[in-house]
């Protein structure tokens, strides 16, 4: 499936402002048998006075920017065709937790993809007695990594409530578990949060769903705006396996991936400090649309 | 030689032996006093009980002269504290530290190899000869610097370690200190008041000199310039960091720049510092704020203290930075518990100088270990950097008392713990330190010590400095040692049996350089002087408005009372204006009024900290005495009576400042805008007062006991507060009238006191302000001549007034005409 897509984050400034400079992790990765990037650029107003390109520790995309001139108006606008595979269907070949944490002791790869990145507390995950608690209750009755992965998703699902106003971008996987309410950003806080205190590798994924639902499907949650979900090392046998706890689903064509991190903090879109005199108002748009009869080959 | 049998007859010695638990410093096993403190100590035996108070109390008079305090941290609130010198030096033989060096060379080799490794390909965890987690999980070890090379090649250039003897008389490294805390200004201050408390002693006896050291420090940071031009900045965290004297003290001395995160800038890949001159670069910068909080793009998003950019700069190799940021891991305690392997590892060979033994808990056998050995160990975090001896901040959990209140999320058996917890767990071996002489109610006592050496990087290989930095505990408990917790700090004299090179100590600034900028510093300021960042010449601003607000605030509280006594009420009218007008509204309440001039010389005062490198010593101790002397009226009930004339004296220690400025002060840029802060204030004073106590638009008010509309007594007050009644007695013979006031006040360009003359200053400060260059430098050239024009407007309006002209309306004006000017040059020059 091929995908048009636009991503736009705009600011406006009641006092021009905005000097500064800015992380923007907006650029989607390319993945090898997941997803290709046939085309991608990204555009910001105004014009900054320096701009750069690299791949992080993670192996995202970064730009960073800096604006010298104060400004009324910015965006950041991101267009890009990404083909995603068909991924294969995912079966349990999974050890069980015991196997799994004798496979990571072993393990002394540290490249950015390593599992090992995502088992300690990173900037925003820490660790909590009461998911963990809840997490070691709603995974008990299976024995496999894979297994103990969906039941959490699956329990999330259940127990929190999709709530777009229950939260802000800096709210805790705490607040938002002790709330049972929130969006994708803290479903997979908490999902991560409650993976690591089973001893389980679990990152997080920034990216997007399709915006318009298959003929006589559901439309998605979260499709209005940028996505997040989980992806949890499940030993050799499957590796990464990507969960999105807001929909309940492993992740499929529907689900582009922009970048790869151990929580938020490693991918957020918009990483900033500039200096602001007024109010601002920030606004996220999102589409993306499948290309009907168009391949890449 | 002196043998304890002989000392025992020296008042000094006695009772000494007897406190010594193990191993001591001064006393050999054999009882006997170790050679290299010999001749020191028939010194002090020769010295009487008085001889010996005289010079304690000149080193300590040094100490408070130079500005030495250090921060403690209460509850909530941090305080300055006296630099708590013992002021017997720690004495060590030149053999012995040559032994120590050696051992501290190999481990700074060694050290950079790991670092290098772990910012590089990670080959030392790929072979198993470092735990994956402890990287991993490591919250020290910094991604956005994983594969980035430091320009000057090297991760470290600048080292230095606690070290401790224990009781086989054998030294240990208790910790190594990477990241940003230091000390090597603490030695030098020790040094300089120690060699003051015994001037002939240190004159005579072969005592390693530490200017050479320091010498090759300053060289080796212009060495690390490289390629880049620009300034060297020391980075610190700021006036409430508890090290911030040491931070402004070092850079004074060695002639750097001091700089807070937020006076740097990252433009195209390069360290810029806001100066008043514009951007000016930075070439290499010596941090004291710890690597985390360096960048809050790239590393801590939380960072107050830090410069967004710092890492792209660094990943450009566009600025040197000490120690390479995310060093700080090698600070990490489980590292302790495998450097001996990695040395053999790396090197081949041992450690000369073997480190507090420790355990990590993350495999089967250590914990085994730690669990049959837990009487004498100390369990403690494995990611911490303190040792498990002196950290303060840690809720010890001795291994043996697994019930002694630990922290609330580890309160399981301890086996439970370490199973589960095990790989963010390390034990250390419980160390015993050894005993230093400490003077005591004229007696010496043995008190526990570490000792803080330091390293530089030269060509030729890691150069040791021939002296440290002693902790010694305020207890006779061995493992106390945590200055923060009542302990002391002392000198090392590293002694040779050779007479030694003596170097004398670059001259540090402070006395009687005025409130100078950059005087006195190291490196020859005259021909290069330092930039001047724009946070410091907004503090210098600041610092001229609140010390003149200050005194005007005085004049008035003093003519006030001066009134009162006079036998006129609270609520007599012209107590009445003054207090609504001119004293913020206040309550006739002496503290409260008091309070007028109370706080804005707290602000100078926290205005002069944030530049203390630029204030001179003399400036600083002035503005801390008048504070001290001015908490009195908020407290004690004062007969009123007493007021004017202990005003007075407040009022002559503040001109005694201002003084300073005018007289000791290099007319710098920094002086430029002191000066400006002052004129600005003091014109727009006067011009409030003249616009209240001589206000024409109150002579329409035919009440009884006006004349000519004005409050009797006001324009006698004017000239009182104008510091100008013999001046205008001299001048006018006749009873004063709003004109003559107005004449000697407002317009007249040779009175120090009236508003025409602060114009006039104010138009040739602003006319010598640098011009700024940035980008866009023609825009900037254009405003300043726009600036100048305004001044300019603002002096010649009021010049063509005359007495007869001038009005309280117009004194309004000229008053907002100043606040305009000053927001312009706030905006052009300090912003």
């Amino acid at each position: 499936m091929i995908y048009a897509i636009n991503l736009t984050i705009s600011h406006e400034y009641e006092v021009p402002s905005g000097v500064g400079r800015h992380l923007v992790r907006m650029l989607p990765r390319a993945i090898a048998g997941r997803q290709r990037i046939l085309a991608a650029s990204l555009t910001v107003e105004p014009c900054p006075a320096e701009r750069a390109d690299r791949t992080d520790f993670f192996g995202n995309h970064v730009t960073s920017i800096h604006h010298d001139t104060p400004h009324g108006f910015s965006s950041l606008s991101l267009n890009a065709r990404i083909e995603c595979l068909m991924p294969v269907p995912v079966q349990d070949g999974s050890p069980d937790l015991k196997a799994l944490h004798g496979l990571l002791d072993g393990m002394r790869q540290m490249t950015g993809d390593a599992p090992l990145h995502c088992l300690g507390p990173s900037p925003r995950i820490a660790e909590n007695p009461a998911i963990a608690a809840y997490a070691q209750q709603v995974t008990a009755g299976t024995d496999t990594v894979l297994g103990k992965v969906t039941a959490l998703g699956a329990a999330l699902y259940r127990d929190i409530a999709f709530d777009p106003v229950a939260t802000t971008v800096d709210s805790s996987a705490a607040e938002a578990f002790h709330a049972r309410r929130g969006v994708c950003q803290d479903l997979s806080h908490i999902m991560i949060t409650g993976l690591r205190a089973l001893g389980i590798p679990a990152g997080y994924v920034s990216g997007f769903i399709r915006t318009v639902p298959p003929e006589g499907m559901p439309r998605l949650e979260g499709a209005d705006a940028s996505h997040a979900w989980v992806r949890a090392w499940c030993g050799p046998g499957n590796g990464w396996v990507e969960y999105d706890p807001t929909n309940d689903t492993f992740v499929g064509a529907d689900h582009i991936v922009i970048g790869f991190g151990r929580d938020y903090a490693d991918v957020s879109p918009v990483k900033g400090v500039h200096l602001s005199a007024g109010g601002q108002t920030s606004k996220q748009q999102v589409t993306v649309v499948p290309l009907e009869g168009e391949t890449a080959f | 030689m002196a043998t304890i049998a002989q000392s025992a007859g020296s008042p000094l010695l006695e009772g000494y032996a007897a406190g010594v638990t193990g191993r001591d410093e001064m006393l050999l096993p054999d009882g006997s006093v170790a050679p290299a403190w010999r001749s020191f100590i028939a010194h002090l035996s020769r010295l009487t009980p008085e001889q010996t108070a005289t010079r304690i109390s000149r080193g300590d008079q040094y100490l408070k002269d130079a500005g030495v305090y250090f921060r403690k941290y209460d509850d909530s609130q941090a305080d300055l504290r006296d630099w708590p010198l013992s002021h017997i030096p720690v004495i060590m033989a030149e053999g012995e530290w040559r032994q120590i060096t050696a051992g501290l060379t190999q481990r700074a080799d060694l050290l950079e190899q790991v670092v290098a490794d772990i910012y590089g390909d990670n080959s030392l965890v790929a072979a198993g000869h470092l735990p994956a987690c402890l990287i991993a999980d490591n919250p020290a070890w910094l991604r956005a610097l994983v594969g980035v090379r430091p320009a000057s090649g090297h991760h470290l250039n600048m080292l230095s370690f606690e070290i401790g003897r224990g009781p086989q008389g054998h030294w240990w490294v208790l910790s190594d200190l990477v990241d940003a805390s230091n000390g090597a200004g603490f030695a030098l201050e020790n040094r300089v008041a120690t060699s003051r408390v015994f001037p002939d002693h240190f004159a005579e006896a072969p005592i390693h000199r530490l200017a050479g050291f320091f010498q090759t420090f300053q060289t080796q940071l212009f060495g690390l310039k490289g390629a880049n031009a620009g300034e060297i900045a020391v980075l610190t965290p700021g006036l409430l960091n508890d090290a911030y004297y040491e931070h402004a003290y070092i850079a004074r001395y060695l002639g750097l720049l001091l700089v807070e995160g937020e006076d740097l800038v990252v433009r195209d890949n390069k360290v810029m510092v806001r100066t008043v001159e514009g951007l000016r670069p930075v070439a290499v910068l010596w941090r004291r704020l710890i690597g985390n909080l360096c960048d809050p793009l790239e590393l801590d998003g939380t960072s107050l203290l830090g410069t967004p950019g710092l890492v792209d700069a660094i990943r450009q190799g566009g600025v040197t930075v000490l120690n390479a940021l995310g060093s700080g891991i090698l600070e990490t305690r489980a590292f302790m518990a495998f450097l001996p392997r990695l040395s053999e590892v790396l090197t081949g060979k041992p450690l000369l100088l073997p480190n507090i033994a420790t355990w990590w808990c993350g495999q089967p056998s250590e914990q085994s270990y730690v669990l049959d050995n837990r009487a004498k160990l100390k369990i403690g975090s494995a990611f911490a950097t303190q040792p498990l001896e002196g950290d303060a901040s840690e809720t010890l959990m001795s291994a043996s008392a697994p019930d002694a209140a630990p922290r609330p999320a580890n309160s399981r058996p301890i086996d439970v713990l370490l199973h589960r917890n095990g790989r963010d767990l390390v034990a250390q071996e419980a160390v015993t330190l050894s005993t230093t002489p400490v003077r005591e109610g004229g007696q010496l006592v043995p008190r526990p010590m570490s000792l803080r050496m330091f390293l530089v990087r030269t060509p030729q290989g890691w150069q040791a400095m021939p002296g440290g930095y002693a902790r010694v505990s305020g207890g006779s408990d061995t493992t106390a040692v945590a200055m923060q917790r009542g302990g002391k700090v002392a000198d090392v004299w590293i002694v040779s049996d050779q007479p030694v090179a003596r170097p004398s100590l670059l001259t540090p600034s402070g006395s009687g350089s005025g409130a100078g900028s950059g005087s006195g510093a190291a490196t020859d300021t005259a021909t290069h002087p330092r930039s001047l960042p724009s946070r410091a010449a907004d503090n210098l601003f600041w610092l001229g408005r609140y010390v003149e607000r200050s005194e005007m605030n005085m004049r008035l509280f003093r003519a006030y009372f001066a009134r009162y006594n006079d036998g006129l009420g609270h609520d007599a009218p012209l107590l009445t204006l003054l207090r609504k007008e001119l004293m913020n509204d206040e309550g006739p309440v002496a503290g409260r009024l008091a309070g007028q001039f109370e706080q804005p010389l707290m602000s100078a005062l926290r205005a002069a900290g944030r530049i203390s490198d630029r204030v001179s010593t003399d400036g600083m101790m002035a503005l801390r005495d008048l504070a001290q002397s001015t908490r009195k009226y908020a407290k004690a009930t004062i007969d009123p009576a007493e007021l004017p004339r202990i005003t007075s004296i407040l009022l002559r220690k503040i001109t005694g400042f201002s003084g300073l400025v005018h007289e000791n002060m290099y007319r710098s840029v920094g002086w430029r805008f002191l000066s400006l802060g002052i004129s600005a204030e003091r014109a727009t004073n006067m011009a409030t007062i003249l616009a209240v106590l001589a206000d024409d638009a109150s002579s329409e008010r035919a009440a009884d006991g006006l004349v000519d509309g004005l409050l009797d007594g006001a324009l006698d007050l004017v000239l009182e507060l104008g510091d100008s009644t013999l001046t205008y007695r001299s001048q006018h013979a006749v009873r004063s009238t709003r004109q003559t006031v107005y004449d000697l006040l407002a317009l007249d360009d040779a009175n120090p006191r009236a508003i025409l003359y602060h114009l006039s200053h104010i138009r040739q400060h602003i006319a010598a302000l640098p011009v700024r260059d940035n980008r866009a430098g023609h825009a900037a050239q254009g405003r300043q001549s726009e600036i100048s024009r305004l001044a300019l407007k603002l002096q010649s309006g009021l010049a063509v007034e005359t007495p007869l002209t001038l009005n309280s309306a117009r004194l309004m004006n000229v008053r907002s005409d100043i606040r305009d000017l000053t927001d312009v040059v706030s905006r052009t020059w300090l912003q």
